[in-house]
C-alpha cells in the first residue's frame, strides 16, 4: 500500500541515502506518519496544477477604458438646431425648474485620477446662493465682501441668529480672525449637519473674504463620475449665443483641468452631448447654426 | 452603456414623435403668443388642456419656435380652462423682432399685442382643442417629408423585427431552462437512491 514512490521531498531529506534503500521494511509506524503528511502532498499538488485554465473557465480580460464608439455613425446637431427640440421638449415648464445640461463624454482609463473643479459660467446658471461672512462687521473685509455680494456679514449678530434657528444663507465663509470667536460661540452644533461650517479643510476659512465670494457667487460644481462630466449649463430662457459661451468656459475648464493633471495621464473630450431636464440627449456637432436652422433669436422664446 | 445605434434609434423615435404628428402645425405669422391656464389635476373637466399641452404644445412649439407658449397651471378645478391666442396688428412688428430677456418671466416677456382670442377648453379633448385651435389661426398642418417617411418605415421595421427575434430567443431561453431543469431534477432522484 505505502510505495517508496509515495514519499515525499521532506520526508527523503531526513533519511539517509541506505535507510531510503531498505524502506519496503519500514514499521507500521512510519507508515501513519506517512499517511499524516498527505496534506504536504496535496500541496505538491497545487504546486504542478495546469496553470492554463480551459477556456470556458477563463474570465474575459476587463476593459481599462470606458467604450469609445465610433462618432460618425451619431447624429450630431448644430446647437441652434439642439435648443429648438429641447425647448419644444420643455414648453410650458415652469421657467425656472428647466435647464439646459451639458455631458462631456471622456477618453479616459477607468481607474485613475478624475477631474474635480469648481467653474464660473460667464452667465450664471443660479444666481441666488445666499453667502454668510463671519468677519467683525465694521471692518474692511467685512465691507468688500458685502461689496461681492455676501447677503449677510457680522459676528455676535449671525451667531445669534443661527442659535434662534434662522439660518438665511447656504455658504458660510469666515474671516481667519474670527474663527477663534466662531470656534467659542458654539454653533458648530448647528451648521455642523448643515455642511455650513467654515473650517481650513473645505477651503472656508480664509484671509481674503471678498475674493472667495466672489468666486463662490455663480459657481457650479463639477466632477468626472464613470468617464463623464455633467452640469447645468443654462437656463431655458438663454439665447444660443449664452448657451454656446458657457459650454465654451465650461469645455476650456475641463481642458484646463486635463493639463493639470500628471504627464502620465491622459484625458480627451469624446462626445459632447446637450440635454435638459425632460428632455432627450442631443450629441452636439460644434456648429452654432447648420443648413435649414431657425434663426437664432427664436430659439431663445419661452 | 448601450450601443450607439441603438441610442440613436431611440433619438430618432424621440425627434420624429416630436417633429411630427398630431399638433403638428405652422401658424400664421401674426400669431405672437399662446397662454394656457388650467388646473393641476385633471378633475372637472381639465384633461382635455393637459394632454393637448402634453402632446399637441410640444409639436407646435418645434415648428414655430419663436411663438411664446406658456402655461399657467394654478387655476382649480372650479375654475374655467381657457387658451388665449394672442395676435399682433398687422402692421406691428413680427415676433422673432422682439427681444427677451432671460430673467424676467414670460408674461412680461410676450411682445404686444392687440388682439386676444380665447377658446374654451373644459370638458373637451385634446383633439377637439386642437382643431378649434386650427379652425381660429388657420394653421397648416406639416406633412412628413420623403426622408422622414423613410425614416420612419426604417424604425417601424426594426421594431417589428426586433419584435420577432426577441420572441424567438424567448422560446430558446425557456428550453434551455426547461431542460436545466429535467437534467437537475433527475441527477436529484439519483443522489437520493444512492442514500
Amino acid at each position: 500500500m505505502a510505495s517508496p514512490a509515495r514519499y515525499c521531498p521532506s520526508c527523503l531529506s531526513h533519511t539517509s541515502p541506505s535507510t531510503l534503500l531498505r524502506r519496503p521494511h519500514a514499521s507500521n509506524a512510519f507508515i501513519t506518519h506517512q499517511q499524516i503528511r498527505t496534506a504536504a502532498q496535496s500541496q505538491n499538488a497545487q504546486k504542478y496544477k495546469r496553470k492554463d485554465q480551459p477556456a470556458s473557465q477563463k474570465r474575459k480580460k476587463q476593459r481599462t477604458t470606458f467604450l469609445e464608439p465610433d462618432m460618425r455613425e451619431a447624429i450630431q446637431f448644430p446647437l441652434v438646431d439642439a435648443m429648438r427640440y429641447l425647448r419644444a421638449a420643455e414648453v410650458g415648464r415652469p421657467p425656472t425648474s428647466s435647464k439646459y445640461e451639458i455631458h462631456l463624454r471622456l477618453r479616459t482609463l477607468k481607474n485613475g485620477p478624475v477631474v474635480r473643479n469648481r467653474l464660473r459660467l460667464p452667465h450664471p446658471v443660479k444666481t441666488d446662493l445666499r453667502i454668510c461672512v463671519i468677519a467683525p462687521p465694521d471692518s474692511a473685509a467685512a465691507q468688500a465682501a458685502l461689496a461681492a455680494g455676501a447677503s449677510l456679514v457680522g459676528e455676535e449678530s449671525v451667531f445669534d441668529a443661527v442659535k434662534a434657528g434662522t439660518i438665511e444663507f447656504d455658504r458660510c465663509i469666515c474671516h481667519q480672525d474670527s474663527l477663534p470667536k466662531l470656534a467659542k460661540a458654539g454653533v458648530a452644533r448647528i451648521l455642523g449637519p448643515r455642511q455650513l461650517m467654515p473650517s481650513a479643510k473645505t477651503g472656508t476659512v480664509v484671509k481674503d473674504v471678498a475674493a472667495s465670494v466672489r468666486e463662490m457667487v455663480g459657481a457650479s460644481e463639477y466632477r468626472e463620475r464613470l468617464g463623464v462630466v455633467r452640469m447645468a449649463i443654462g437656463q431655458l430662457g438663454f439665447t444660443p449665443e449664452e448657451v454656446q459661451r458657457n459650454i465654451r468656459a465650461f469645455v476650456e475648464g475641463v481642458k484646463r483641468d486635463f493639463a493639470g493633471l500628471s504627464d502620465r495621464i491622459s484625458k480627451e473630450i469624446h462626445e459632447v452631448v446637450l440635454s435638459s431636464t425632460n428632455g432627450p440627449g442631443l450629441s452636439l456637432s460644434g456648429e452654432l447654426r447648420g443648413v435649414g436652422s431657425v434663426a437664432t433669436k427664436d430659439v431663445g422664446m419661452a | 452603456m448601450v450601443s450607439l445605434p441603438q441610442r440613436m434609434r431611440k433619438l430618432q423615435t424621440k425627434l420624429l414623435a416630436i417633429r411630427l404628428g398630431s399638433g403638428a402645425l405652422v401658424l400664421p405669422k401674426d400669431v405672437t403668443r399662446i397662454h394656457m391656464r388650467f388646473a393641476q389635476k385633471i378633475d372637472g373637466g381639465h384633461m382635455g388642456p393637459r394632454a393637448f399641452w402634453r402632446h399637441e404644445l410640444i409639436r407646435l412649439k418645434y415648428h414655430n419656435p419663436a411663438v411664446s407658449m406658456t402655461i399657467d397651471r394654478t387655476a382649480t378645478a372650479d375654475d374655467p380652462a381657457v387658451m388665449s391666442v394672442h395676435f399682433a396688428s398687422a402692421d406691428a412688428p413680427q415676433s422673432s423682432d422682439s427681444t427677451t430677456q432671460t430673467s424676467t418671466p414670460p408674461s412680461d416677456a410676450a411682445p404686444p399685442t392687440d388682439r386676444v382670442q380665447t377658446i374654451d377648453m373644459k370638458h373637451r379633448t385634446n383633439l377637439d382643442i386642437l382643431g378649434e385651435l386650427q379652425k381660429l389661426t388657420k394653421a397648416f398642418a406639416v406633412e412628413a417629408t420623403a426622408e422622414e417617411r423613410e425614416e420612419m418605415q426604417m424604425l417601424e421595421d426594426h421594431r417589428v423585427k426586433s419584435a420577432r427575434d426577441s420572441k424567438l430567443s424567448q422560446e430558446v431561453r425557456a428550453r434551455q431552462k426547461r431542460e436545466k431543469e429535467l437534467l437537475k431534477q433527475a441527477r436529484g432522484e439519483l443522489a437520493g437512491d444512492a442514500v
